[in-house]
C-alpha cells in the first residue's frame, strides 16, 4: 500500500482507498485480518490518527470489522462492498483526466477515442472480452 | 478551570506576544491543540515558530500572553511544564563530551520515578544507538534520535518538536519518523510540531497553523483547508485583468492571456461569478496540495506587504 502526500485526496481517503483495492485484488479475503493501526501507520508513515479514521469510515461501509482485543477482520460481503467503492475510485480519476482533457480544449470525440484506445491497451482489442 | 478536566485543550496558546527590540516576532497568537492530535506549525523563516516554541518550553518568557500545557503556565511554573513535555529542540545542546550512555544516566537522574527504562531501552535498540559512543561523535541523525530518546524515555503527554527532521538524509527521516509513530501508537501524545516540509504536516498532522509575521494565518483542519482552497485559471481575450475579484481571493497573477487566482471558501458559485466577466474566455477549477495552498496564502501575504 501506498499514499501520496501531495495529492489534494485526504490522506484517511487514500488509506481507506488502498484497503479496499487490495481487498477488491483478494490480498485480503473474507474472514482474514487487515493490518493493525500499528503496523500500517508505521509502514506508510502517517499519523496513526489518520489510519485510525480510514478504519472507521471502512468498518462503517462494513468492509472490516473489529473483534474486541483481536483485531480488524474482512466483513464476508467485504469483497463484494470493495468492487463497488473501487467504482468510486476510478470515476474519479476519469473525473481528472476529462478536466485535463478540457483545459486541453479536446472534443468528446477526441476524448473518446482516447478513451478507446487506453481500454484496448488493457483489455486487448475486444474479441476475448473480460 | 480544574487542570484534571478531560476537556481541556493539551496547548493552549493565549494572546501570546513577544517583542525583540523593534521586531514584533510573536503577535497576539492563540490556538489551541486538543489532547490527543498532532498540530503541525508552518511559516516562512522568520515566522515565529521556533520563537513560539521556545516560549511554551518556558525557554524565553513572553512580552504578554500565556503559553499553557496540560492546564499548567509555561510563563508561571517552567519546571513541570518540562516535566510533562518531551522536547526536541532545534538544535541540540547535549554534552559534547559525554558518552551516550552517560547522557542518558544524567537524564535519568533528573527524572528519577517518571523515567521509563523500558521505553529507553526499546528506543536504543530501535535506533541502534551506542552507548559507548561520544555525543561528538555522532552523526545529525544519530544525534537528533538521541534527543528523540531523551525526549520520550520519562512518558511525556506532549511532544514539541522543532524542526526535527531537518536536514536529514532520507532513511535517517524515515527512521526518526518511525520512532515517533512507534510512541504515538501506544501512548497517543499530543504533538506540536514545526517543519518546512509540508508532505511531513500532510503525514502527521490533523490540523495545521500557518505562522506569518508573527501572525497566525489559517489554523484548523488540513483536509477542510485543501478542499476549500481552489485554483481558478482564466483565459482572457485580451489579456487585460478583470478590475474584480471574488471574494476570498489570497493571490492572482496574470501573465498574458493566463489570470490564475487562488481562492479560500471556494464555492461554485465563485468561478461563476469570474465567467461572468467581461473579457473571460475560458474558466477552469484546479484542485491543490497543501504545498501549493500554503505557498499561494504566504505569496499573497507578501504582495499585500508590497502594495501597503
Amino acid at each position: 500500500m501506498r499514499i501520496d502526500p501531495r495529492s489534494h485526496v485526504p490522506i484517511y481517503l487514500q488509506i481507506a482507498d488502498e484497503v479496499r483495492a487490495a481487498v477488491a485484488a483478494g490480498i485480503y479475503r473474507p474472514g482474514e485480518v487487515i493490518p493493525s493501526l500499528r503496523v500500517l501507520a508505521i509502514d506508510l508513515q502517517v499519523n496513526p490518527n489518520t489510519v485510525q479514521r480510514a478504519y472507521d469510515e471502512l468498518e462503517r461501509e462494513g468492509l472490516i470489522y473489529s473483534q474486541r482485543g483481536k483485531g480488524l477482520y474482512v466483513a464476508e460481503q467485504g469483497a463484494a462492498s470493495a468492487h463497488r467503492r473501487a467504482l468510486d475510485t476510478v470515476s474519479r480519476a476519469f473525473d481528472q483526466g476529462v478536466r485535463c482533457a478540457q483545459a486541453a480544449g479536446m472534443s468528446r470525440t477526441q476524448l473518446d477515442e482516447v478513451f478507446q484506445s487506453a481500454v484496448r491497451r488493457t483489455y486487448g482489442d475486444g474479441s476475448q472480452q473480460a | 478551570m480544574s487542570t484534571s478536566s478531560c476537556c481541556e485543550p493539551a496547548i493552549e496558546l493565549v494572546g501570546l506576544t513577544k517583542r525583540f527590540g523593534a521586531t514584533l516576532a510573536v503577535d497576539n497568537l492563540s490556538l489551541e491543540v486538543p489532547r490527543g492530535s498532532t498540530l503541525g506549525l508552518i511559516g516562512p523563516n522568520g515566522a515565529g515558530k521556533t520563537t513560539t516554541i521556545r516560549i511554551l518550553m518556558g525557554v524565553l518568557s513572553p512580552t504578554a500572553g500565556d503559553a499553557r500545557v496540560l492546564g499548567t503556565s509555561a510563563v508561571a511554573d517552567p519546571t513541570r511544564v518540562k516535566q510533562r513535555v518531551g522536547y526536541v529542540p532545534e538544535v541540540q545542546h547535549i554534552y559534547r563530551w559525554m558518552r551516550v550512555g552517560q547522557v542518558i544516566g544524567f537524564c535519568r537522574s533528573l527524572y528519577q520515578e517518571s523515567w521509563n527504562e523500558e521505553t529507553c531501552r526499546s528506543v536504543l535498540d530501535l535506533f541502534a544507538l551506542d552507548p559507548h559512543k561520544k555525543v561528538k561523535h555522532l552523526s545529525k541523525g544519530m544525534l537528533v534520535k538521541l534527543s528523540l530518546l531523551l525526549a520520550i524515555s520519562h512518558d511525556p503527554d506532549v511532544l514539541v518538536l522543532d524542526e526535527p527532521m531537518s536536514g536529514l538524509d532520507p532513511i535517517a527521516r524515515e527512521e526518526f519518523l518511525d520512532g515517533v509513530l512507534r510512541t504515538l501508537c501506544e501512548r497517543g501524545q499530543t504533538v506540536l510540531f514545526s517543519t518546512h516540509t509540508l508532505d511531513d504536516v500532510q503525514r502527521m498532522a490533523d490540523t495545521v497553523a500557518i505562522l506569518y509575521e508573527g501572525r497566525l494565518l489559517v489554523h484548523g483542519n488540513i483536509e477542510q483547508l485543501v478542499a476549500t482552497t481552489k485554483r481558478i485559471r482564466v483565459v482572457l481575450a485580451n489579456g487585460s485583468r478583470p478590475d474584480q475579484v471574488p471574494a476570498g481571493t489570497v493571490w492572482d497573477r496574470l501573465d498574458g492571456r493566463e489570470w490564475l487566482l487562488t481562492v479560500r471558501d471556494f464555492a461554485p458559485e465563485k468561478a461563476q461569478q469570474v465567467r461572468a466577466l467581461g473579457g473571460v474566455d475560458h474558466v477552469e477549477v484546479i484542485d491543490l496540495g497543501l504545498e501549493d495552498v500554503f505557498k499561494d496564502i504566504v505569496k499573497g501575504q507578501r504582495l499585500k506587504g508590497v502594495v501597503q
